[in-house]
Parts: C-alpha cells; structure tokens; sequence
C-alpha cells in the first residue's frame, strides 16, 4: 500500500514548488514576509516525498519510478526516479529549503520580496523538474527554464546596471552551451528516427530508455568532419557536454559565473550549490552510458574538468570579493566533478559515484559558505575582504560555521581511517582515480591538474578565512550576529559539510553505481565500455601511501601558507601582490577574459563585422526596391495626367494588368 | 449545422459595413468589438465541431458563380486554415480592447477596417476556388494600406504605397501562375475550372517540365513576397514599423503566404520538374532569412524596427520546417505561424504601449521603464522570452519541431539556424536591458504604465503564448493530420 501511495506522489516534486511559485507571484504581496511561507511549505513536500523515496529505493535500488505520459506528437514528459534521481532530488530540495529559510531574514529589507520568492520557488522547481525527466526533451525543457529563472534572479535588482548586464552575460553565456545542446539533441533525434525506421507505436522517441538502447548503432554511425571520422555518438555526447560547459561553468564558458554574484546572495548560494551550476554535471551523469561508449568524448570532460579546477583556483587566490572567491572556488569545484565523470573510461561506474557524492557534499559546504558570506555582508555591510578583519569576534556562529565549510572544501581529513570532513571524503577518491587513470594509461596531466588544485584551493579558502574573520577591522564597520532564523540553518549544513560525507561514504556511491540496472534500463556499463573499446579497472585503495597522504599535505601546506601571510602577517606580499608584477595582474585581471570575451569575440566578430555587412546588404535590397518604387511613381504620375481619380487609376490598372497577364500567359503556352 | 465558413467571412463583413456608418467612437469601438466576438463564437463553434484526426475539407459550401469559366464559390475548412481562424478571431477582438481607450481620427473607419481586415483574410483562409482566393488574397491591401496611410507614422505615406506597390506586383505574378495552371488544365482536360484542389490535382499531369516550374515558381513567389522571406522583405520593416500598433498587429496576423505554402505549394511541390532544387531553394531561402532577420535585429536601434526584423528572420522557420518536407517538419511550420502569430502580438503591443507613454522608441533614450511600468514588463518580458525559444512558450515547440525533424534532409541548413539562437537571444536580452532595466531614464519624466483593458489584452495573449507551449496538441494534431497528407503526395512519388 505504501509504495503504490509513494509513487503516486512522485509528480509533486516539481509541481508543488511550480504552484508556490503562482501564489507568491499574484498573492505576495498581501502575505507576511512576501508569501515566503508558500515556497517553504511547497519545497518541504518536496523534500519529504523525495526523501522518503530515496529511503525505500536504499532497500531495492532496482525498484525505479516512471511514469510517462504523451506530451506531443512522438515525444513524452514523465518522471523517472532512479538511484541517481533520488539523491540529487533529495538535495537539491533539502539545500533550496534551508536557503529559503534563511533568506526570509536576509530578504526582510527588500521590497521586492514576493518576486524573490516566487522566482526562487520557480527555480527549485525547474531544477527539481529537471532532475526527474525522463526524457532528453524534458531535460532541455527545464534546463532552459533554469536558466530563465537564473537570468531573472541574477539581474533581481534591475536598476542596477551592473546587475542588468550580469544577468544578460549569464544568459547569453549559457545559451552558448544550450545551442550546442540542442545541436546534439536534434542530431540524436534525426539519427534515432533513422534507427528505428520510423516513428514506433508505444515508445517515445526520447525517452532515455529508448536512446540508451541504440547506442551501438550510434556509435557505428561515422560521420567525415574536415578528414576525420568520428563516430555521431562522439558528436552527440561531445555537444551534450557543449552544454554542460555553459551550464557548469567550465572553461571557456565560465565567465558568466563570478559575475552572478550580482543577485541576491541567497541566489548565489541557490545558484552555487542546489540549482543550476549542479545541472551540467547531471547531464553527463544522466547521459553516462552513452559517455562511456564514446572515450573521446570522456578524454575531454576529463582533461577541461581538471583544466578548469586548476584554472580557477589560481583565480581565486587573488580575488578580494568574498563572493568572487567563493564563484572562482565553485567553478575549480566543478571542475573535479567533471574530472571525476571524464575518468569513467577507466574506473567504469564508480565515475557516477565518486563525482555525485563530491556533487552532493560540494552542496552542502559551497550552500554553507554563500550563506556565511551572506551573513558577513548582511551584517557588515560590506564584501570587500580589505575591508573586513575581524568579523569572528563579532559574529562567532558564522567565523565557526564557515571554518567548517572551508575546512570540507579543502578536503581535510585522514587517510585511511574514517575521520575526516564531507569534502575529504569526496575528493580524494577523485584525485586517486586521476592516480589510476594516470597509472593506466600513462597520462599524468589529469592527476597534476587534480593535485596542484587541491593545493590552491586550501590556500585561497584559509586566505578569505583569515582575510575576514581574524586580525583587527579594517573599516569601520559595526558587525552583530546574526538573527536564529539565519544561524539555524547555518549550524544545520555545518552539521552535514562536517559528516554526511564520513557517515555514508560507502554505501553512497555503492548506492549510485546501480543507477543503470534496473526496471527501467539494464545496461552492462562493461559492455558498452567495451564499445568504446575501454578496459575498466576499479578503485583498488591499494594506491602507495604517498598518494594517499599527498592530497592532505598539499591541502596543509595551503593553509600553512594562508597563515603565514594573512593570520601572523610574517611574510609580506608587498610588490608580489602588486599590479607591478605581471604574473599577478594576469591572475588579478583573469587571464583578461573579460576583454578577450567582450571587445574581441562578440563585438569585434560578431557584433561589428557581420552585422553590418548585413545592414548594408540590407539598405542595397531595399534601395533597388525603392528605385522600382521610383520608376512606378514615375509611371503613374503620366498615368494620372490622362486619367483623374484614385478609383479609376486603381480600376484602370488592374484591368490592364489582368489582360496583360492573359495574354502573356498565352504567349508563354505557346512558346512551350 | 450552420454554414460556418461563409459565415466566418460575412459576419465581420456586415458588422464592417456597420461600424463604418457610426458616428462615436464608443459605437464604433462597441460594435467592432461586438462583431469580433461574434466571429470568435463562430471559429469557437467550428472548432467544436472540427475533426482534428483527418485531413479531409470540413464545412464545404459549394455555389456555381460563372460556370463558362468553371468559377465557383466554394469555401471550406481543415487543419491547415482551422488554427490560422482561430488566431485571427482570438487576437481581434483583444486588440480591438488594447486600442479602446486611444483617441484617434475617424474611429469608425480604424474599427470597420479591422473587421474588414478580418472578413478579407479569413476568406483567403476558407476559399477552395483560386478566383475567391484572389479577391480576399487582393482585399487583404486594402484595409492594411490604408491603417498604415491614415494612422501611421511620419514616414507612413512611402511606407503605405512601398507595401501596396511591391506585394501587389507580387500578387500579378502569383495571378500569372494561377491563370497559367487554369489554362494548362483546361487544355488538358477540356473542362475549364478554378477549383484550387482540382487544379492541383491536375498539375501532376501537365507534360512539360518546364511550364510546371514556371507555374510552381510563379505562385510561390506571390506567397514568398508575403510571407515575406529574404530577400523579398524590403517593404517589410517600412510597412511594419510605420503602421500604427493595431496596423502592425493586423501585418502579423496576415499568414496567408505561409498559407499559400501549406494549401497550394508544398502539394504541387513534388511534381515539379526538380523537386529536390525547389527543396533546395527554400531551404535556403529559410535559413537566411533566420541568420539575416536576426543579424539586421541586432544594429536596430528603434525597438519596433528591431521586433519587424526578429519577426522576418521567425517566418524562415516557416519555409524551413516546409522544405523539411516530413510530416513534424511540416507541423512545426504550420505551428510557427500559429505561434508567431501570438508571440509577435505581444511584442508590437508592447512596442506601441512604450511609445504612447515615452513618445519614443529609440532603445538607447529608453531605460529603467520595468521601475515605471512594471504590468507591461511582465507581459512584455513572456513575449520576448516566447520570442527567442524559450521552452514552455509556443516558440520552443515550433523551433523545436522545425529544426530537429528538417534535419534528416537539410542538416546544412539547420545548422545555420541553430547558430542564429544565440543572435536571437542577443538581441532581445540587450534590447530588454537598455530599455526596461538599470536606472530609469528622467528625462522621460513621468510616465503611466499600461490600461487595465490593454494588461488584458496582453496578459490574455501571454497565457494562450503559455497555454499551448505547455499543452501544444490542440492545435498541432490539427496540423499533423495535414501535413502528413502533403507528405504523402511527396513520398508516393520517392520525394
């Protein structure tokens, strides 16, 4: 009895917050708190019915819902909650409930409050919606809706200019990845059609289901780009990551992601952490099997992951935003979830485990630390770290609370015992199968990528920790700490960035590896590695103890070094921290992006060149149509000496057309 | 059952005739209003009863008019002109209430033009004769040449005879086809007629070649200049933008060249002497008008010259989804216009209400209007997102359903179109940016948002916009039926 009534409350998840969303919009602004209550209530429903799901699938991970019902013509909607479903629904409704408990206070002050939450209640809904599609259309479908409901929260205070143009950048950005992923899915589609032979009775086109079980014929499909011959699957998969990139914020396609920091922090923290940026790594996460058949495409999520997580954090050593820090620090977090996905071509499955579980415990210290710069900045009023110092002794809860989630990012902990942050137990396991990978194939630049990251990362985070929280003020600024309804949810998610990793690390991944045999799709994840012609070896955790040490020391010497120069203030920076030195403005300026994005590709290129090279063609067009208009003018003008009146003129005109026409028809027929 | 179809042309012909006799603008506005309602009834009751799961004609009316010529008044409905009725009778008479509280010249003539406006294109809608097609297909100018010459812009008597000039000429040598195709058949068969569905039928069997292209391309022209498409649009943003709001609403809802397509070309299309160049070419023809539309959007700096260009380059997806020539294509064609038609309301409604509170519409002395008008940013913010594809909106679905399904035969030139979205969403987010966002521009002083009837009006629009994105198979089913009909005739003879 009970399970039938589980999965018949299954649709709820998105619905609920989607009707939270109307209510605040119209009704909001009669409510107390801007209607806050709806989203909270709705988000909760949707926690309790997706936990208590993902606790009976723990029991029979094989019992999978999905439902599906006709959307249009061949295509469906539906919901399918697997083991991966299941977990990421879980958190992204349980940190989107704290986020919106919290902001009830941090929101307080703003007019606009109705329209906060209610965007908000559509943005967990869209990714919640997202999360349990069941089908790649779908997918898209709330993909962009996230994306819209980014761009309205990003640009939140409108009359900010500033805000107006991060919200334009971060949409644009992501839309650069979305074309690329619909690119994929219009080839996926016009590909499987012509699999199938047609449209078939009773199955939908894209449901996953139905996509996984051609990917052998996918993958025999080649195509001849410029010389090469690369199979559709490749291109298929490569565009889908084509829109995880913009999604995610990877590298190239990250520029969008500092800049988000314009919204609200609790949408930075939304953002960041449950909605969103989590999305790209979902996609290739949901879309693995056909990853793993195709190991090109895993080479380059594997190497732009690693890439990006490096690239970032040297960005985030030199940021004086406490929010910037953080932003560059998601992107470099991300970046090992994409690392950790792209080494699937050799640990197989445990890919999906090891880069869900950093997903999830990333959103727990990443929501905890946007939160506590919120708390800073709520309180302070101010997020300029050169401003701050000393904040911990005003505000103990969130000096604590803070140290927490950077102690969980940096990943400290002890190796092999069970004594260690979320973040360790996450980490790690992705920077040993670099090890593995690396071993394997011979190929180190992932493992280095992985290593050298970690280090930055321990430094940046004790930087900004030392930065605000200890030494003296250095502003004016009159600091208190903040309200329960803000701290609650603090102390909650320092609770789960401290130990959810530790308390379910074995059974988590284990839990997830068994996400693609069940009763919806039972694939042999070796068989189609075996496609891709991949050999899969596990995690052994035989690994020499240096590499298992070695993630930890470099995290020590991070913050050794953060120490030295931000707490003792021992070693002084002076012209190295300077715009004088070059290496310095490279990094303070990052790496110029800004200009080389702006000024160069879309105005210089697109902006300036073709447009107007289109204008003029277009002002050619219409000027040979206006010199016909002119001739006709002409025309007429002799034509009205012989005759007065428009009617006539009109009557006169047609007729002789007409009769013109007939006689140039026939002429015409004969000739033929 | 009622005859619905002459019903559909006469009624707002006579409630027309009337409007034009009132003297106030309260009874001219009443009984505009009155006769539009009275119009969607009918297209609602010819709905109701309409079968959406068969192509076959419905509502057929047949009357012999000249029989010497085989001319015959016969009108009647299916799935390819049911969704474009139905557009044209939900948009009037929301038009008609987002220009109630205008004060203009001559009321009586604006509304009786609107209603003449309707009779003319619902008639192009349900004619199965081509000579009572030519009529309303002629007297669609009329009412459109003179909203633009009596209520337009500064520019607005050039505009007015550029419009009239260029798609009139296009329209004689649309008539030279026609009579080319009634000439050929009678030729051949001795019996002289201008049923459309006879003559189509007949096509097939003419001989040469060469006077099936030249018939094929003859008409088709007619409907390309119309639709418009590149490089057949110039009269396009002159007419559009000069028009007044209602004018320009009226320019939106004329879907009678992507009509022409679906009724007369794509079906003659297979039995050309080259179907695959034919193919070819509005492909072509498609995709550039997307990538061309959309590139001349982004230098506009007057944001109702900006939404005339991004409503050009919206219809290639009309000859895209055509050329696609599978049945979803084809659908998704059909349901580009439909949705267009709605979309493309909004925005112009927007750009008129913008320009009646600012006195401009120049994008760059705008700016900050979301803090003074925030009713109109809502709606307004639903159009431009259902404009450049969002999912959920009726854009997606038609975009959606051109590209993926256009894609087996024309990869090239999906491609082409694929890359615009990116232009697409660059161009409304920045013309959205610098007009409604950041800090509010003083020096329009202080400015009204828009009137309870026209936050109606457009809210009513932006649900439908929403309604069918989500829910599309009302309509699209209707379409479908069809197209896999036109598909049909194609793939008997291996096209």
């Amino acid at each position: 009895m009970v399970k039938t009534a589980l999965e018949e409350f299954a649709f709820l998840i998105p619905i609920l917050p989607a009707l939270a969303f109307v209510i605040t919009f119209f009704f909001g602004k009669k409510m107390p708190a801007g209607g806050a209550i709806f989203p909270i209530l709705a988000i909760a429903g949707s926690f309790v019915i997706s936990f208590m799901i993902t606790l009976r699938m723990l029991g029979n991970p094989e019992e999978v819902i999905s439902q599906s019902h006709s959307w249009f013509a061949v295509l469906n909607f539906g919901v399918l909650i697997d083991p991966l479903a299941a977990v990421m629904l879980s958190m992204v409704s349980f940190v989107s409930l704290l986020i919106h408990i919290y902001a009830v206070s941090y929101m307080s002050h703003d007019p606009g409050k109705p329209r906060y939450f209610a965007e908000t209640a559509l943005f967990t809904a869209a990714m919640l919606s997202l999360v349990l599609s069941d089908n790649i259309l779908q997918f898209f479908v709330s993909w962009e809706l996230v994306g819209l409901c980014s761009y309205l929260l990003i640009g939140f205070w409108f009359e900010k200019p500033s805000a107006a143009a991060a919200a334009k950048k971060a949409f644009l950005t992501t839309r650069v990845g979305d074309v690329m992923f619909l690119t994929g899915i219009i080839i996926l589609t016009s590909d499987l059609l012509k699999l199938a032979g047609g449209f078939q009775d009773g199955t939908y086109l894209l449901r996953f289901d139905e996509i996984f079980s051609y990917i052998p014929q996918l993958s025999a499909l080649q195509a001849n780009i410029f010389g090469f011959e690369i199979s559709h699957l490749t291109i298929i998969t490569l565009l889908f990551f084509g829109g995880a990139i913009g999604k995610s914020g990877q590298f190239p396609l990250h520029v969008w992601l500092p800049d988000a920091m314009e919204g609200p922090t609790t949408v930075s923290a939304l953002i960041h952490a449950a909605t969103m940026v989590t999305a790209g790594v979902y996609l290739v996460a949901r879309t693995f099997p056909m990853f793993i058949a195709a190991p090109d495409s895993l080479m380059v999520v594997a190497y732009l992951g690693g890439f990006t997580a490096l690239f970032a954090g040297t960005m985030g050593i030199v940021m004086n935003d406490l929010k910037r820090v953080l932003a560059y620090s998601t992107i470099s977090q991300l970046g090992y979830m994409m690392l950790g996905l792209g080494l699937g071509s050799v640990i197989g499955l445990e890919a999906v485990g090891v880069s869900i579980f950093h997903l999830i415990n990333h959103a727990f210290f990443k929501a905890l630390l946007f939160l506590c710069a919120g708390s800073v900045i709520h309180a302070v009023g101010t997020q300029d770290m050169r401003e701050l110092g000393g904040v911990g002794k005003v505000m103990p809860i969130t000096a604590v609370t803070m140290t927490i989630a950077a102690l969980s990012l940096a990943g400290f902990g002890i190796p092999g015992t069970l004594i260690g942050t979320s973040g360790f137990f996450s980490k790690d396991p992705i920077i040993e199968a670099a090890y593995i990978f690396g071993e394997h194939s011979n190929n180190w630049i992932p493992y280095l990528f992985s290593i050298a990251a970690a280090f930055l990362t321990s430094a940046y985070i004790f930087r900004l920790i030392f930065m605000t929280f200890t030494g003296k003020p250095r502003s004016n600024y009159h600091g208190h700490e903040s309200p329960a309804i803000m701290t609650v949810p603090l102390a909650i998610l320092a609770l789960f960035a401290l130990v959810f990793g530790g308390l379910t690390r074995t059974g988590f991944m284990a839990f997830l590896e068994e996400t693609f045999t069940n009763s919806f799709v039972n694939l042999n994840i070796g068989n189609l590695a075996g496609i891709g012609r991949n050999e899969l070896i596990g995690t052994t955790g035989n690994e020499p103890l240096l590499i298992l040490w070695l993630p930890l020391i470099v995290a020590l010497a991070g913050l050794a070094i953060a120490f030295l120069i931000y707490y003792l203030r021992v070693v002084k920076l002076g012209p190295l921290a300077s715009m004088k030195n070059p290496i310095y403005r490279l990094l303070y300026k990052r790496y110029y992006q800004h200009e080389i994005y702006t000024e160069f590709l879309s105005l210089g290129i697109v902006y300036g060149v073709i447009a107007f090279l289109t204008q003029v063609i277009d002002v050619i067009i219409d000027s040979i149509v206006e010199a016909f208009g002119i001739i006709t003018v002409g025309v007429s003008e002799e034509l009205r000496k012989v005759q007065t009146g428009v009617v006539q003129n009109y009557a006169t005109a047609v007729i002789a057309g007409v009769g013109l026409l007939i006689i140039l028809v026939k002429l015409i027929m004969e000739v033929i | 059952m009622l005859p619905v179809a002459s019903l559909l042309i006469l009624v707002p012909l006579i409630f027309a005739a009337v409007t034009f006799l009132t003297k106030t603008k309260g009874q001219a506005a009443g009984l505009g209003f009155t006769g539009s309602l009275a119009t969607l009834g009918l297209a609602i009751y010819a709905y109701l009863n309409f079968e959406s799961s068969t192509a076959a004609m419905q509502f057929f009316e047949s009357m012999t008019w000249i029989p010497s010529l085989g001319v015959n008044y016969s009108v009647g409905i299916d799935g390819i002109s049911m969704p474009l009725i139905l557009l044209n009778a939900i948009v009037i008479p929301l038009l008609i209430l987002y220009s109630w509280k205008e004060d203009r010249e001559s009321p009586n003539r604006f509304y009786g033009l609107i209603l003449t406006m309707e009779a003319a294109v619902i008639g192009v809608f349900v004619a199965l004769d081509f000579v009572v097609f030519y009529i309303f297909w002629e007297l669609t100018l009329i009412p459109l040449f003179f909203m633009v010459n009596i209520w337009g812009g500064e520019k607005r008597a050039h505009a007015s005879y550029k419009f009239f000039i260029y798609t009139h000429v296009a329209s004689l040598i649309m008539l030279l086809g026609i009579f080319g195709l009634f000439y050929a058949s009678w030729q051949q068969t001795g019996i002289p007629t201008f049923g459309i569905r006879e003559l189509i039928a007949q096509f097939q069997f003419f001989e040469s070649g060469l006077l099936k292209d030249a018939i094929f391309l003859s008409i088709i022209f007619g409907f390309l200049a119309k639709l418009p498409t590149f490089p057949f649009h110039s009269w396009l943003p002159d007419a559009y933008t000069e028009a007044p709001t209602a004018g320009s609403v009226l320019f939106i809802l004329l879907k009678i060249g992507g009509y022409g397509l679906f009724r007369i070309s794509l079906p003659m299309l297979p039995n050309t002497g080259n179907p695959e160049l034919m193919i070819m070419m509005l492909g072509m023809l498609g995709s550039f008008s997307i990538l061309y539309g959309a590139l001349v959007a982004l230098r506009q700096k007057d944001l109702k010259r900006m939404i005339a260009y991004s409503s050009l380059s919206h219809m290639g997806y009309v000859i895209l989804g055509a050329a696609g020539l599978v049945t979803l294509s084809v659908s998704g064609a059909m349901f580009q216009q439909f949705s267009h038609g709605l979309i493309m309301s909004i925005l112009f409604m927007s750009a008129g209400a913008i320009q009646t509170s600012t006195g401009t519409r120049i994008i760059n002395d705008l700016g900050g209007l979301a803090k003074k008008m925030p009713k109109l940013t809502v709606v307004m913010m639903v159009g431009f997102m259902a404009s450049l594809g969002l999912p959920g909106l009726t854009g997606f679905i038609a975009e959606f359903l051109v590209l993926a399904f256009s894609y087996a035969r024309l990869p090239g030139f999906v491609l082409i179109a694929l890359l615009v979205i990116v232009i697409t969403a660059a161009y409304h987010l920045w013309a959205m940016q610098r007009a409604m966002f950041g800090v509010y521009n003083e020096k329009l002083g202080d400015i009204r948002d828009i009137n309870s009837m026209q936050v109606f009006s457009m809210a009513a629009i932006a649900l439908l916009v929403l309604y069918f994105g989500l829910n599309p198979s009302p309509v699209l089913n209707m379409m479908i039926s069809n197209s896999e009909a036109i598909v049909s005739l194609a793939a008997a003879l291996g096209v």
